[in-house]
C-alpha cells in the first residue's frame, strides 16, 4: 500500500492529496476561534475515507484510507526514515520488537509487545494468524498482492507461542528490504471479534461491511480496534469524527479528545476556508503558494510535507522512432544536462520541490549531470549531431550518432504531461526553452491522465508512439521504507513504463533485494543515477501543509504520508 | 447592365449607411482593428523574446526597464505575450468561426432544401451532436490530438457548425417554396443549382450575422480550452491560456497577468457582437428605407 504510482486523475486534480473531492461537509461546530473548538479538538481538511478494513482492496487504496485505517488499527510495524533506528522501524509505534534474522536471512522471528485491543483482550499471535489466513486465502482480493510477492514468497509461517511467530522465505532476502517492503503490510486483526471460522466467509463478510460506509460508526465489527482513536461519527462523503480511545495501550497516547476530518469539494473551497481560519490543519494548493505570507500573518504555520518519493520524466525506449535515440547514453546525459533542476525548484515550484538525482530519494545535492547547456551541446556535437540553436538538431554522422540512428534523424520529441498543474506547465515551458537552445524540439501535450496514455508497450503496438511521459506534479513514485527499484527499473517491472532494460541495473536491483550487503542499495542508486533510466526532475513536496501555530506535534510530517493525530496537541 | 450595376452599388451604399448609423457597430470595428493591429503589427515595433524563458526575471512589475507591462512566471515579457496571444486568439477565432459557418450553411441549406428523409437524417445527426456537451467533446479531442493552431481551428470548427446548420435549415425550408425557386425547378434546374444560386444567397444575411457570433464564440472556446490546459502548447500563447495562468496569481498581486488578457477577451468578443448587430441592421430591409 505504501508503494504506489501517483497518477493524476485529470481535472479532478489527482486524488492523492489529502483533501478535496469529497462531498459537501457539514459546517460542524467550528468555533470562531480559528476552528480550535475549545482546544481539545483539531479540525483537519481531509477527504472522506471510504475503506475501514485494514486489508486494502483494489480501488480503495487512496492515502486517506491508509491514514484512517492506521488511526483505528495499528500496523505490526511503523517506520521512520530519519535514520535513527535499524531498518527504519519506529520502535515506539510498532506492535512488535524488531525481527530476529536467522537461517542465512531466510527466517525472521518476530515477538509481539504487550498490547491490548480496545475491549481489553491482549493482542496475540492469534491475531497475526487470523490476518495471515485472511490474506493467503483471499490474496486475489488484496490490493497489496503481487504474484510472486508477499505471501507467495513465504515458505512457512509458524506460530511459536502467544507472542512469537516467524516467517521463513523461499529465498534469502535482504532483511532491510523484507522488513521495509513486506512486513509493512501486516496489520493484526481482532480474531476474537471477527473470526467466523472460515477465512473465505469471514473475509467476504468483512469486505461487505467495509463496503457499507454509512454503518461504519454503528457496526459492532468496527468497535474493537487497536489504534489510538475510535470512530465517533461517520457521514458518507462528509465529516468524520475520531475520538480518543481511552483504552489505547500504546505509548503514544492521544493528547486531543477529538479530530474532525472535514472534506471539501475542491482545492479552492478548502483554501477559502483555510484563509478564513476555520480549519486547524489544511493545505495550500500549489497555485496559491503566494498566499503563504498571508496565511502566516493569520496565525498559520506553513510546512512543506516532504514525501519519500522521486520524480522523473519517463522515456519510451520501445518507441519505434525515438526509442533508438533514448538508448544512447550520451543523449540521455545531454538531455539531463538541459534540465535546470535547482532553478526550477526554486523559481517555479517556489522552493516546494527539490532536485531528484537518482532512484533513491535524497536531498537533491550532487546530481551526476548538473545543468550545463554548453556541455550538453559539446556532447551532442562530439557524437555526430549538427546542433542548430533554436532550429532543428539532426544527426550528421550516423556512425557517431549511435547504433540504429539514421543520418538526418531529428532530435524532436513529444512530452505527454499533466494538465491542471500551473507549475508543471511552467516547468515544461522552461525545459522546452532550454532544449530549443541546442536545437532539441519538444512538443508539450497536456492531458488529464498522462499515465493512462503512455503505457508500457512493445514497438509494434500502436500505443507505443509516445516519446516522453510526465506524471510527477505531486511526485512520480512514493516508496515504502526501503527504496529499491524492482517495481520501477528492473527489466519487465510492472511500472517500468518506458521499458528500460540494463543487465547491470537488473543485477544491482536483485542485490538490493536479496543480498545481505548493506551497500547494495547505494551501489544501485549510484549506477542508475548515472545511467539515467529516466530523466530526473524536480520532486515536489507531497503537500504544502498549513496548520494553526498553536497546534503542536504536526511536524515532522511523515514522509510515508501517514498522519499521527495522537501526537497533536494545543499549546497551553 | 449599367442600371443593374448602379442598383448593386446602391444597395452596398445603403447597407454601409445603415451600418455606419449604428455607433456600436462602428465601435466594434474600431476595437477589432485596434486589437488586430496590436497583435499583428505590434511585434514589428516592440520586440520581445517569446521563445526563451528567463527564470532570472520572473514577475517583474509593469514599468520595469524593457518590460513596460512586466513579465510572467517564467520571465516572458507580458506585452509581447499579449501580442502573441492575440494572434492565436484572432486567427483561431476567425478561422474556426468561418469554418463552422461554411460547413453549417452548406449542411443546413442541403437539409432544408432536400426535405424528407434526407432532411430527417441530416438534422438528426445535428441533434445527436448537439446533445453532447461541446466542452466535453473539445476536451476529448484535445486529449487525443496534440493541440496546434490548425488543429484547434478544426476541433472548434468541427463542433461549432451545428448552430448555423439549424439556422440555415430553417431559412431553407421557407426559401424552397418561394416562386423563383419553384420556377427554376419547373424549368428543369437541378437541386444543387437551387441551393447554390437561390437558397444560400437569400439566406446570406442570416449567415453573415451568425458568422460574427460564431467568431466571438470560437474565441471564447479557445479561451475555455486553454483555461482547461488544453490550448496551444508553449511557447505559443493565447489570451485564454494567459488568463488561466493569471488566475493562479489572483492572490499574489500580479494583476498584470490577470486583467490585460481578460480585458482583451471581453473587448474582442464585444467587438464581434457589436459588428454582428450592425450587420443584422444592414440586412434588415425595413431599416434601409428609413
Amino acid at each position: 500500500m505504501g508503494t504506489r504510482i501517483r497518477i493524476a486523475c485529470g481535472v479532478a486534480a489527482i486524488g492523492l492529496s489529502l483533501t478535496a473531492c469529497g462531498g459537501g461537509a457539514g459546517a460542524g461546530n467550528s468555533s470562531q476561534q480559528g476552528g480550535s473548538q475549545g482546544k481539545d479538538t483539531a479540525t483537519v481538511a481531509f477527504r472522506t475515507p471510504n475503506w475501514i478494513l485494514p486489508i486494502s482492496a483494489p480501488g480503495f487504496t487512496q492515502g486517506e484510507n491508509d491514514i484512517f485505517s492506521t488511526a483505528l488499527y495499528r500496523k505490526l510495524y511503523s517506520y521512520k526514515l530519519d535514520g535513527s533506528s535499524p531498518d527504519n522501524i519506529d520502535p515506539r509505534r510498532s506492535l512488535a520488537e524488531a525481527p530476529a534474522v536467522s537461517d542465512g536471512g531466510r527466517t525472521l522471528t518476530i515477538t509481539l509487545k504487550d498490547n491490548t485491543w480496545s475491549d481489553g483482550k491482549p493482542i496475540t499471535t492469534k491475531d497475526i494468524q487470523f490476518w495471515w489466513d485472511l490474506v493467503t486465502t483471499n490474496k486475489d482480493k488484496w490490493a497489496s498482492y503481487r504474484p510472486g510477492g508477499f505471501p507467495d514468497n513465504i515458505d512457512a509461517f509458524k506460530v511459536k507461542d502467544d507472542k512469537t511467530f516467524s516467517f521463513t522465505t523461499k529465498k534469502a532476502y535482504n532483511a532491510a528490504w523484507f522488513i521495509g517492503n513486506q512486513l509493512n503490510r501486516i496489520v493484526p486483526l481482532p480474531q476474537h471479534a471477527w473470526d467466523k471460522g472460515d477465512a473465505q466467509q469471514t473475509f467476504a463478510e468483512l469486505t461487505a461491511a467495509a463496503k457499507d460506509p454509512k454503518s461504519y460508526a454503528t457496526n459492532p465489527l468496527w468497535k474493537v480496534g487497536s489504534g489510538p482513536w475510535k470512530l465517533e461519527k461517520y457521514v458518507p462523503n462528509g465529516e468524520v469524527v475520531l475520538a480518543k480511545a481511552d483504552t489505547y495501550s500504546g505509548p503514544d497516547k492521544p493528547k486531543l479528545n477529538k479530530v474532525v476530518l472535514r472534506p471539501f469539494t475542491g482545492d479552492d473551497s478548502e483554501f477559502n476556508v483555510l484563509r478564513a481560519g476555520q480549519i486547524d490543519y489544511g493545505y495550500i494548493p500549489p497555485a496559491n503558494l503566494s498566499q503563504k505570507t498571508y496565511l502566516e500573518s493569520k496565525g498559520y504555520t506553513v510546512s512543506p510535507w516532504y514525501g519519500w518519493s522521486i520524480t522523473y520524466l519517463q522515456l519510451n525506449f520501445n518507441n519505434p522512432e525515438t526509442g533508438v535515440l533514448f538508448k544512447q547514453p550520451y543523449l540521455r546525459q545531454a538531455l539531463q544536462m538541459l534540465i535546470d533542476q535547482p532553478t526550477i525548484s526554486k523559481v517555479i515550484w517556489g522552493d516546494m520541490a527539490s532536485p531528484t538525482c537518482g532512484p533513491v530519494p535524497s536531498k537533491g545535492d550532487g546530481c551526476v549531470y548538473p545543468f550545463d547547456p554548453a556541455k550538453a551541446q559539446q556532447l551532442l556535437e562530439a557524437n555526430g549531431w549538427k546542433v542548430v540553436p533554436d532550429g532543428q538538431t539532426t544527426c550528421q554522422d550516423a556512425a557517431k550518432c549511435g547504433e540504429g540512428v539514421k543520418q538526418g534523424a531529428p532530435l524532436a520529441f513529444t512530452v505527454t504531461s499533466q494538465s491542471g498543474f500551473t507549475a508543471t506547465s511552467k516547468m515544461f515551458a522552461e525545459i522546452k526553452s532550454q532544449m530549443a537552445k541546442v536545437g532539441v524540439q519538444l512538443t508539450i501535450k497536456e492531458v488529464p491522465d498522462s499515465v493512462a496514455v503512455t503505457p508500457a508497450c512493445k514497438p509494434s503496438e500502436s500505443k507505443c508512439s509516445w516519446d516522453m511521459s510526465f506524471f510527477g506534479s505531486q511526485g512520480s513514485w512514493y516508496y515504502p521504507a526501503f527504496a529499491s527499484g524492482e517495481r520501477l527499473f528492473q527489466t519487465g517491472a510492472p511500472v517500468n513504463l518506458g521499458s528500460y532494460s540494463n543487465p547491470e541495473a537488473d543485477k544491482l536491483i536483485e542485490q538490493a533485494q536479496f543480498s545481505a550487503d548493506a551497500s547494495a542499495l547505494t551501489a544501485y542508486n549510484a549506477f542508475l543515477a548515472k545511467d539515467l533510466p529516466v530523466l530526473w526532475m524536480p520532486n515536489p513536496v507531497y503537500q504544502i501543509s498549513a496548520y494553526k501555530s498553536g497546534l503542536q506535534g504536526v511536524d515532522p510530517q511523515d514522509p510515508m504520508n501517514l498522519m499521527y493525530f495522537q501526537d497533536w496537541s494545543w499549546k497551553s | 447592365m449599367n442600371d443593374q450595376h448602379n442598383r448593386v452599388r446602391g444597395l452596398w451604399r445603403q447597407g454601409l449607411e445603415v451600418f455606419v448609423d449604428n455607433r456600436l457597430a462602428l465601435a466594434g470595428v474600431g476595437i477589432f482593428v485596434l486589437l488586430a493591429a496590436f497583435s499583428f503589427l505590434g511585434p514589428l515595433f516592440f520586440h520581445s523574446d517569446q521563445v526563451h524563458t528567463d527564470l532570472a526575471n520572473v514577475y517583474l512589475s509593469p514599468g520595469t526597464a524593457g518590460h513596460p507591462m512586466g513579465t510572467d512566471g517564467v520571465g516572458y515579457d507580458q506585452l509581447g505575450r499579449l501580442m502573441l496571444g492575440g494572434q492565436t486568439s484572432i486567427v483561431v477565432g476567425l478561422a474556426a468561426g468561418l469554418l463552422a459557418t461554411v460547413v453549417g450553411t452548406v449542411w443546413g441549406a442541403i437539409a432544408g432544401f432536400a426535405g424528407g428523409w434526407v432532411d430527417a437524417i441530416m438534422m438528426r445527426v445535428v441533434d445527436a451532436m448537439m446533445s453532447i456537451p461541446a466542452l466535453f467533446l473539445f476536451m476529448l479531442m484535445a486529449a487525443i490530438v496534440t493541440p496546434t493552431v490548425p488543429m484547434l481551428i478544426v476541433i472548434i470548427g468541427a463542433f461549432a457548425w451545428l448552430g448555423p446548420a439549424r439556422l440555415v435549415r430553417g431559412e431553407a425550408l421557407t426559401l424552397r417554396t418561394r416562386e423563383y425557386v419553384l420556377a427554376m425547378r419547373g424549368m428543369g434546374g437541378a437541386g444543387g443549382r437551387a441551393v447554390r444560386r437561390h437558397i444560400i444567397p437569400n439566406a446570406i444575411g442570416t449567415v453573415i450575422v451568425n458568422a460574427t457570433f460564431q467568431i466571438a464564440d470560437a474565441i471564447l472556446y479557445v479561451a475555455y480550452l486553454s483555461f482547461l490546459g488544453l490550448g496551444v502548447p508553449p511557447p505559443a500563447a493565447n489570451w485564454g491560456g494567459m488568463l488561466s495562468d493569471g488566475l493562479s496569481d489572483t492572490f499574489s498581486g500580479h494583476w498584470w497577468l490577470l486583467y490585460p488578457p481578460g480585458i482583451a477577451i471581453i473587448l474582442i468578443v464585444l467587438a464581434f457582437n457589436f459588428i454582428g448587430d450592425g450587420l443584422r441592421d444592414v440586412f434588415e430591409v425595413r431599416l434601409r428605407r428609413r
